[in-house]
């Protein structure tokens, strides 16, 4: 039985807590959280062995074999360290770290003891979007891809998480070195990542603060952002994050020499674009016909994956945390690979290094980027 | 108010949490209006003041309000705002949060840095703790029963798939403990369902609209319906009358329509929309089924019906607030069809610049 803890029990804790107890073959040694009236009341509501409120307390006493860091992101580097340093394999939420360098290391130290970790880039594992990848695999875009547009995008809206976000000038996101962005990007640049080939790709970032945020007196938290992340000139892809922009798409598109492919992960579906067109008026009757037959298509499988009681909103989680657990049990290979998610902390470092930060010209910065990339 | 059964007396500082809330802001109101002239409002940076604000103003010459903004996970916040305060009406919750760890640590966590606050200063008369029927099971009692303070709360709050049950039932539990194990002076309130302006919604004790046509669940149910300033003045006497530590008092109005006759006069005072009645066996069995479904499915729909809560919200019961009026001399001050034309005049409004 793989004994798992949990460390950090705010929301997304429940999301982890119900998933890993639809894991076979695991079970809930600990949880662990500097508030234990949170770890307690997490422990009460799931299948929990015991509560903590320090961490060295849980890995020592509860001696698990995987630890899911699951703290607000500043803390995860160094919780992940100790939970290697005792021996533990670590699932880290995403951001996975807060640098490229941080996210170096700790897979370094899980190298060096053998050990493994992974990233919570669960969405890259809901159906769809592996639906997505096997078409892929199949060689259906007919080559590598030439570009990708990924969406990921978030309402931000006057109450909720934007009003204490605003009111809060310590609130922890602020710390972030991309702040808001940081918090939340992962997933869409984590997509890009997965089909980009080189290890340094360029990235041209453009930011600022939208006109909402600054009618509420926001200076400092860039909500709209705009990216051009060039492969060695071989591939290339745009990703959006937009707050105001509606609707807010968690979209991705690829498209290879022959085919592309469009993932929409709000709707869990996914659209094959032909390259090929037919000839003459063909092409205005016959493609909408066959859009609409790929449309009932996806609601078919929808559906099916329904009834069949495997439609979960987390499955994408369900299935990363299956993956992970026996990628230790078996010794087979991790279903991240670290490349990837070394390569997603890269192209964050690279967007937060270019974004304007308090009261700097983002139009002046945008010219001198692009005269860069022209020249 | 007879100032010889009074806890306090107008000087005496008092703190209210949540006080820009939509009941806070009408406490706040009450307590001025029955002469207390040092008030500390707490609220957070994020709040909307300005009702507190315009009511500062208004009483600058009478009284000293103090706006504190801050948060009550800060423990630092809560220290500093409870020192030298003689009674603290707690009113901040997370009302209407859907996740399970932000209701409880907006709830039982923020209460738990003011129990621990208040005893640092070891001033403090009475902590009033304004909790909420969601915590009552209604479970093992037969239909049409009256439902009354002796009545038991939810014992696996968890399992009614209700995050604000949960954590009011773990509110309720962390300060009752604190009153065992330190003695700390406190008067639990537990208030229906609140309405009037502000607060414009149809209470699910009613019906949802979840599924794109209004499902009208109540029928003939009484549901217990408390005005905003009736529940307001509640608290506020809980909070002020002596000989009450440790008490709980259910807070609802005399005279409560049914489900069935408040959505006739809803429809015909606000808005016309299409309505389609579920008799309870219907209603309870559709619960059962969807929480039968939920396990089944290992969660793939939260089980946000279930039979706990069909027993909480649409069983048919009874509720009295003779306690509060014997013990507290409360007297509904805002009569119930009053309280409905405020109510639905401000709901027009909404429909109208919706
Ligand atoms: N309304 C009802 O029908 C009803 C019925 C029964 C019981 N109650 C109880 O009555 C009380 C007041 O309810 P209400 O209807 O007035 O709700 P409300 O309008 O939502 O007010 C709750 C207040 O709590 C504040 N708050 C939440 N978390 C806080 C934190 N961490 N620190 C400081 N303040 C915080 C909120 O501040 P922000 O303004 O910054 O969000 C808000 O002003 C609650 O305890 C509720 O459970 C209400």
């Amino acid at each position: 039985m793989l004994k798992v803890a949990i460390v950090g029990c705010g929301k997304i804790a429940d999301s982890h807590a119900s998933q890993i107890q639809r894991v076979k073959g695991c079970e809930i040694v600990g949880v662990c959280d500097r508030e234990p009236l949170m770890a307690k009341q997490l422990y009460e509501r799931f299948p929990v062995k015991q509560y903590f409120s320090d961490l060295t307390t849980l890995l020592s006493e509860a001696k698990p074999h995987v630890v899911h860091v699951i703290t607000p992101p500043e803390s995860h580097f160094d919780i992940a360290k100790i939970c290697l340093e005792w021996g533990c394999h670590v699932y880290v939420e995403k951001p996975f770290a807060i640098s490229e360098s941080q996210a170096r290391r700790l897979i370094a130290l899980a190298n060096e003891r053998g050990l493994k970790v992974t990233a919570g880039h669960d969405d890259q594992f809901s159906h769809v979007a592996r639906r997505m990848r096997t078409l892929v695999q199949s060689g259906f875009l007919g080559g590598a891809p030439v570009h990708m547009e990924s969406y990921y995008c978030y309402e931000l809206g006057r109450s909720g998480y934007a009003g204490a976000l605003l009111s809060d000038k310590n609130h922890w996101v602020r710390r972030l070195p991309g702040k808001l962005l940081h918090n939340i990007i992962s997933h869409g640049v984590a997509r890009i990542a997965e089909y980009m080939t080189s290890a340094s790709p360029q990235v041209l970032a453009y930011g600022f603060v939208s006109p909402l945020l600054r009618g509420l007196g926001e200076s400092e938290i860039i909500d709209e952002l705009r990216v051009i992340i060039s492969d060695e000139e071989r591939t290339t892809a745009y990703f959006t994050f937009s707050s105001q922009m509606r609707p807010a798409l968690h979209q991705f598109r690829v498209y290879g020499p022959k085919n592309g492919l469009v993932l929409n992960q709000d709707q869990e579906t996914l659209i094959k674009l032909r390259g090929p067109r037919y000839k003459s008026y063909v092409e205005k009757f016959l493609p909408p016909a066959m859009l609409a037959g790929q449309c009932l298509e996806n609601l078919g499988t929808n559906l099916r994956r329904f009834l069949v009681k495997d439609f979960h909103m987390k499955s994408g989680m369900k299935y990363l945390i299956e993956s992970f657990y026996r990628s230790i049990v078996e010794q087979t290979p991790v279903p991240i690979p670290y490349r990837e998610i070394l390569l997603t902390a890269k192209i964050m470092d690279a967007i937060f290094a270019q974004l304007p930060m308090e009261g700097s010209q983002p139009q002046q910065r945008l010219t001198s980027a692009v005269n860069t990339l022209v020249v | 108010m007879q100032s010889d059964t009074l806890l306090i007396s107008p000087d005496d500082l008092i703190l209210i949490t949540g006080a820009a809330g939509f009941i806070g802001s009408r406490l706040v109101e009450n307590l001025l209006d029955g002469g207390y002239r040092n008030l500390r409002c707490f609220a957070r940076p994020s709040s909307a003041g300005g009702r507190i604000e315009a009511l500062s103003d208004l009483h600058r010459d009478r009284a000293r309000i103090e706006v504190f903004k801050g948060n009550l996970l800060s423990p630092e916040d809560c220290a500093a705002a409870t020192k030298d305060v003689a009674v603290i009406f707690h009113l901040a919750a997370a009302r209407g949060e859907k996740s399970f760890p932000d209701a409880f640590m907006n709830s039982v966590v923020t209460t738990r840095n003011l129990l621990e606050a208040s005893l640092l200063h070891g001033c403090l008369l009475r902590f009033v703790n304004v909790s909420s029927f969601v915590v009552y099971t209604n479970m093992q009692k037969p239909t049409w029963r009256l439902l009354d303070e002796s009545c038991p709360i939810e014992k696996h709050p968890a399992q009614r798939g209700d995050a604000y049950c949960f954590a009011k039932v773990k509110q309720e539990e962390i300060v009752t403990e604190y009153g065992k194990k330190f003695g700390l002076p406190y008067v639990i309130v537990r208030p229906g369902y609140v309405y009037g302006p502000g607060n414009e919604g149809i209470t699910g004790r009613v019906g949802i609209g979840t599924f794109g046509v209004f499902l009208h669940l109540g029928g003939s149910n009484r549901v217990p319906f408390t005005y905003v300033d009736n529940c307001a003045d509640a608290i506020a006497l809980a909070g002020l009358k002596q000989g009450v530590d440790g008490e709980v008092f259910n807070v609802v109005d005399d005279n409560l329509p049914s489900s069935r006759q408040f959505l006739r006069l809803y429809k015909r005072s606000v808005e016309r929309f299409r309505s389609i009645y579920v008799p309870h066996a219907l209603s309870y069995g559709l619960c059962y089924l969807w929480e039968l479904y939920s396990k089944w499915s290992e969660g793939q729909l939260e089980p946000t019906f279930n039979r706990r809560i069909w027993h909480s919200y649409w069983k048919k019961s009874r509720y009295s607030n003779a306690k509060i009026k014997m013990r507290l001399g409360w007297m509904q001050k805002v009569a119930t069809q009053d309280g409905f034309r405020r109510y639905f005049e401000a709901c027009r409004r909404r429909v109208q610049s919706a």
